[in-house]
């Protein structure tokens, strides 16, 4: 049975740098400001493109209240200086939103209801904390299967660890990979999706008594550090559990940024005789139990594969995000996936990981990179908080 | 004399004294420029910069909460001195080098406002000498300030006059000292290391010597010589260790170079086993190896002989340990003195040694014996000085004793005793009427300074006056209400608490009860005010465990609510009634002090709701207390995104308690929400009566009400509870707290949540108290929360169950 009347066509993608939360460069720096340039720098790339025709704004955000709140989607694309017809929704998978923003996006277009989407992801973890401004629970979650959603993040990677005997050794080698394979990245040029982003910051000096604008462009992502080492990484404290092995420098790091993709129906690049760069093959989400949610791609992953009609081994290029380096190391453990396949431009706990942005920032790196490379299969999956895991396929054309 | 305005000071030098001086000035909110030479790279006021944020590395905390740091300016000589001019007092606490200070003194010379006051901070370096490099007008207004460290918790400052110094400068500032930064202020001569360090200093002398006579080891040496002697708990070589041997071989040697008359000086150098120390590196605390070290679990001690450290086991012998035990001070010394056990002979040899050293220095050292007393008291942490030991152990006694031991030639020095000690009739140097001054040849009485009437109850030493007990009004088994010394009049009465460490049984509460119905009708105002070194630790626990065991719990239910209505009873009282609060107010004793119109404590006293350390929660309206003041908070606050909401002004109460945190300051309490913007901290612990009562009186002056009915107020219901059940999950479940911690969390969740409703629900204040009442009471009948109160009572630590 056919699950499409269209194919859906990446035809250009891109992302803001990621800043570290809280001291880096977009610290002062609002989401819905790093959304709309994030949407004007993608269609910047399609000039071809009428902005009229532009359905639906899809944007992934983990905690859309406060500065991304009242639909950070629609304010975004009003201050990017897109058509009002456009519309914008926002979505929240916590992780995967910036993923499910371009799969929804996808959807729309698979089943012949849109032609031109706009899918993209914002966060800004130094304006809204991790839990959000208002964390409550229900008191009915503290049964035998529910109590793990209250597990904080680094909680459940412990479990993870343990259940899947993911040693801190192997933790800690995960993570210096991760920042190393950063670097020679980054030396290397590799990030070619990034648009670089102008920081305006408007601050007062008490000396001058004037407001001080401070400008400056930020070029690449500021999370990597060249001063870690095995020895550093190891004298790091596990933060979650006494007996841990989850430290802050085997988990990812919380940043700020945003991320865009155009989605075009088929019809429509014949129309205006737009070159795609990826086709969106499929995608899948799975739940798990919540206490170990940093297993989750586990379950995703082999049913994107099958949606797609691929082998794992088909996948030249897997961005699996490494909310943890005990997850990462779990799953890929448990498919076996290639280490060499996986993040090898270094990953979140290098990167960083400006949760609901994520998904679309890294897709936006990886289509990229399918094209530099001339690989043909590439995969975006994360875990997901609460307990779930999202897997989507793109095919470079 | 005119106020004495101090806005700003200055404080020179950015080193250990300099730094930590700065930051007690600014915990008794006073701000201050610290300045230090340039740095040579970065920003210039750099060294400075790095002394203020290293305040926060020191143990104990110099500062008393950290975000006073940011009243400490840094600045640098380079730049910053026409600064100078903003200091109304300007401290000087460089290193002890006489040049280097005068190059100082004469670099600042013009920049100092003509009406500002400076002084030096030497431990020991001519005052005189150093404020000759000042311009000649400035020299009026200089003398020393000694701070003893740490300074924000060692009471002594020695203040020394030059010759020119100005007769009222040095009352004012010695009235500044007293009320505004803390301290107890002994004037001293401008001799070679003043009075504190000076005897001090000579008795750690002395101990060594005695020590190598009797060939003792630092341990024995330091068992003897601590608490059992009734001085601080470091005795002589740990003392030694945290002061840096470096530094006593330099103050030994300053005694060497400055004092070639002294009949002691062939003692005045460093032993060879310090210097030997010295040259390899080990200077103390400082360097984590002196004469002791501990690079593992346990503490090593040199040994003289070897030069190696070897585990320390050395401690009082039994013999000694009896006779330290006897009552009289009289018979101990004979006892000691007659003892076969060289470590008594040794106790008795190095107090021989310190009193006659003592009386023989009096008339050149200090004005009287009291100064002496009270700088040892207050600089050395000793409970008693070495006059007013003397003293009570029999003046003539010891005189005759010391006098044969100079006879039999064992004392350190055959410098005869001075003819004032054994003159007839003498039987001390303190008596009612003061203390003897050897350079007046008469009686001194106490100073006059009007800053000492605030002082209802001061330090006295030993055979001084008796401590006034004014009139009682009531007392019975559990507390006593009085008046009438000149601190309350008769129109204000003060209740103290009778217990050991002032612990709340039912005594106490019936007698509260009594006490505010009298002083309802016949007094204006009431302050509670204790006699001891604490407020009150809290609830009678022991007899909570015979009702236990008894298991009858109705009647602790029924104490329980007798407490909450003594608790509602002291806010609602008719007249008002201040809680004076020094040292721990601890569970029951913070939940009254919280209940009081006013609080007044000093900057060292220790508020906390620490009840769950027992497994139990605050149940005399502690909880209801804290979830009334988050209501009211959160309802009077509006933050930058909208209405503030409750669960954040919850949220860290929740925690405050749960980790039974004892604030380490009052400012720290403040912080913690304990106390109240219009409670007031004053810094010294002797005028505490004497501000709560004006504060009282102050209060029914203003016409005075109690507060108005509490209305219905907001809770976070069952959301609240579910939300901090997360956190507590998250610890349970990372090996952090124990399932009982959990149990007792969720119990405190819930007293502060006001039960499982809906968020946002009004409750009354009888909701909240009965809620507490019973979760404390189902936390009593909990087998694990009574086995940690039956350990905390045998053990006096907490059981982690």
């Amino acid at each position: 049975m056919p699950r499409q009347i269209e194919e859906a066509y990446v035809v250009a993608a891109t992302r803001t740098p990621i800043g570290k939360s809280h001291r880096g460069a977009f610290r002062d720096t609002r989401p819905d400001d790093l959304l709309a340039f994030a949407l004007r720098a993608v269609l910047a790339q399609v000039p071809e493109l009428d902005p009229a025709t532009i359905e639906d704004v899809v944007v992934g955000c983990a905690l859309p209240e406060g500065v991304q709140g009242y639909n950070v989607a629609r304010i975004g694309l009003l201050l990017a200086g897109l058509p009002d017809t456009a519309g914008g929704i926002t979505i929240n998978r916590f992780c995967s939103s910036g993923l499910n923003a371009i799969s929804m996006a996808a959807d729309r277009i698979r089943c012949g209801e849109a032609d031109v989407m706009i899918a993209a992801g914002a966060e800004s973890m130094s304006m809204v904390p991790m839990s959000g401004h208002h964390p409550s629970f229900n008191t009915r979650i503290y049964t035998d299967e529910n109590y793990g959603i209250a597990y904080g993040m680094g909680m459940t990677a412990e479990r993870v660890a343990r259940q899947w005997k993911v040693s801190r050794e192997a933790q800690d080698a995960f993570a210096l990979q991760s920042h190393q394979r950063a670097l020679a990245a980054q030396a290397a040029g590799e990030f070619t999706e990034i648009s670089p982003f102008e920081v305006v910051d408007s601050l007062p000096n008490l000396h001058s008594r004037q407001i001080e604008r401070r400008t400056r462009t930020v070029m690449q992502d500021e999370g990597p550090r060249a001063d870690t080492s095995a020895e550093a990484l190891a004298r790091l404290r596990p933060v979650f559990a006494t007996q841990g092995s989850v430290t802050a420098g085997n988990a990812s790091q919380t940043s700020d940024g945003a991320g865009a993709l155009v989605l075009m129906s088929g019809k429509a690049l014949a129309r205006l005789n737009i070159t795609p760069i990826a086709r969106f093959a499929s995608f899948a989400v799975v739940g798990v139990p919540p206490e170990v949610m940093g297993i989750g791609p586990k379950a995703a992953i082999p049913k994107a594969l099958e949606r797609a009609g691929i082998r794992q081994d088909d996948l030249d290029w897997i961005e699996l995000n490494e909310a943890f380096a005990a997850q990462a190391l779990a799953v890929m453990n448990e498919l076996g996936l290639d280490p060499a396949r996986v993040n090898p431009l270094g990953g979140a706990i290098a990167l960083g990981h400006p949760l609901g942005a994520t998904g679309a920032i890294r897709s936006a790196q990886l289509i990229h990179g399918l094209q530099r490379r001339k690989a043909r299969y590439g995969m975006v999956s994360m875990c997901v908080g609460t307990g779930m895991g999202a897997a989507g396929i793109f095919e470079r054309v | 004399m005119g106020n004495l305005i101090v806005r700003k000071v200055g404080v020179l030098g950015a080193g250990v004294m300099g730094a930590q001086i700065a930051a007690h000035l600014v915990n008794v909110r006073v701000p201050v420029i610290l300045f230090d030479l340039p740095a040579r790279e970065g920003p210039k006021s750099g060294i400075a910069r790095r002394a203020i944020e290293g305040l926060a590395r020191l143990s104990p905390p110099p500062l008393a909460a950290a975000d006073l740091a940011s009243h400490i300016e840094a600045a640098n000589y380079e730049e910053d001195l026409a600064r100078l001019a903003e200091c109304d007092l300007v401290i000087e606490a460089i290193a002890e080098r006489m040049d280097w200070k005068l190059d100082l003194y004469r670099r600042i010379g013009p920049h100092l406002r003509a009406d500002s006051i400076i002084a030096s901070n030497t431990s020991g370096l001519s005052i005189a000498t150093i404020g000759d490099a000042l311009p000649e007008a400035m020299r009026s207004r200089f003398c020393g300030i000694h701070f003893f460290n740490p300074p924000r918790y060692m009471t002594l400052v020695e203040l020394i006059a030059t010759p020119r110094t100005d007769a009222g400068l040095l009352d004012a500032l010695e009235t500044f000292l007293v009320t505004t930064v803390g301290k107890g202020v002994v004037r001293a001569k401008d001799t070679p290391n003043f009075i504190a360090n000076r005897y001090g200093i000579f008795s750690m002398i002395a101990t060594m010597e005695n020590a190598e006579r009797f060939g003792l080891g630092f341990d024995t040496v330091d068992d003897l010589t601590g608490t059992r002697l009734a001085r601080a708990k470091s005795a002589t070589f740990r003392t030694a260790d945290v002061v840096g041997l470096d530094t006593m071989a330099h103050v030994i040697r300053t005694m060497a170079e400055t004092l070639p008359a002294d009949p002691w000086h062939r003692y005045f150098r460093s032993p060879d086993w310090m210097q030997a120390l010295i040259d390899r590196g080990a200077l103390g605390q400082k360097t984590r190896a002196g004469i002791f070290s501990k690079p593992g679990k346990d503490i090593l001690v040199l040994d003289r002989s070897s030069g190696e450290y070897v585990a320390s086991t050395g401690s009082a012998s039994d013999a000694v340990k009896a006779i330290l035990k006897i009552g009289s001070a009289t018979e101990r010394f004979a006892a000691l003195r007659a003892s076969d056990d060289p470590q008594a002979r040794f106790l008795w040899a190095i107090q021989r040694d310190l009193f006659h050293y003592c009386a023989f220095h009096l008339a050149s050292v200090a004005d009287n014996a009291r100064d002496v007393d009270l700088a040892l008291r207050w600089g050395f942490g000793w409970s008693s000085g070495p006059f007013e030991t003397w003293q009570a152990a029999g003046w003539q006694q010891i005189a005759r004793w010391i006098n044969e031991d100079i006879a039999a030639g064992v004392a350190m020095s055959d410098a005869p005793l001075p003819a004032w000690v054994t003159e007839p009739g003498r039987t001390g140097v303190h008596d009612a009427s003061g203390s003897f001054s050897a350079t007046r040849g008469t009686t001194v009485a106490r100073s006059s300074l009007p800053v000492y009437r605030r002082q209802a109850f001061a330090p006295l030493v030993s055979g001084e006056r008796v401590a006034e007990r004014g009139q009682t009004v009531f007392e019975n088994a559990g507390v006593r209400l009085w008046t009438g010394i000149e601190a309350t009049g008769q129109d204000i009465a003060v209740l103290g608490f009778r217990t050991k460490m002032n612990i709340i049984d039912p005594n106490v509460l019936q007698g509260i009860a009594e006490a505010l119905a009298i002083a309802e009708r016949d007094f204006r105002g009431v302050v509670i005010w204790q006699t001891g070194d604490h407020f009150s630790l809290g609830a009678d626990l022991a007899s909570m465990g015979s009702l236990i065991e008894a298991g009858r719990f109705d009647e602790i239910d029924h104490i329980i609510a007798r407490f909450q209505q003594t608790s509602l009873s002291l806010r609602d009282a008719q007249v008002p009634v201040v809680a004076a609060v020094r040292g721990m107010a601890l569970g029951g004793g913070c939940e009254f002090a919280l209940h009081t119109a006013r609080i007044v404590a000093t900057l060292e006293s220790n508020l906390g709701l620490v009840e769950t350390g027992v497994g139990l929660i605050p149940g005399g309206g502690g909880c209801k207390e804290l979830a009334l003041r988050a209501a009211r908070e959160a309802a009077s606050t509006r933050t930058a995104s909208g209405a503030a909401w409750l669960f954040d002004f919850v949220r860290p109460r929740f925690e405050t308690v749960a980790r039974a945190t004892t604030a380490r300051s009052a400012e720290d309490a403040r912080a913690l929400g304990l106390l109240r913007p219009a409670d007031v901290v004053i810094a010294n612990p002797h005028e505490l009566l004497h501000v709560a009562a004006t504060l009282a009186r102050g209060l029914a002056d203003t016409g005075w009400r109690p507060p108005l009915p509490v209305q219905p107020f907001a809770v976070m219901g069952a959301n609240g509870i579910a939300t901090l059940q997360a956190q507590l999950v998250n610890l349970r479940d990372g090996g952090f707290i124990s399932a009982h911690d959990h149990t007792v969390g969720m119990a405190l969740a819930e007293a502060l949540c006001g039960g499982a409703v809906a968020e946002g629900s009004l409750v009354d204040e009888r909701w909240m108290l009965d809620l507490e009442r019973g979760l404390f009471v189902d936390l009593l009948r909990n087998p694990l929360t009574q086995a940690r109160i039956k350990h905390t009572l045998a053990t006096g630590k907490p059981l982690r169950n």
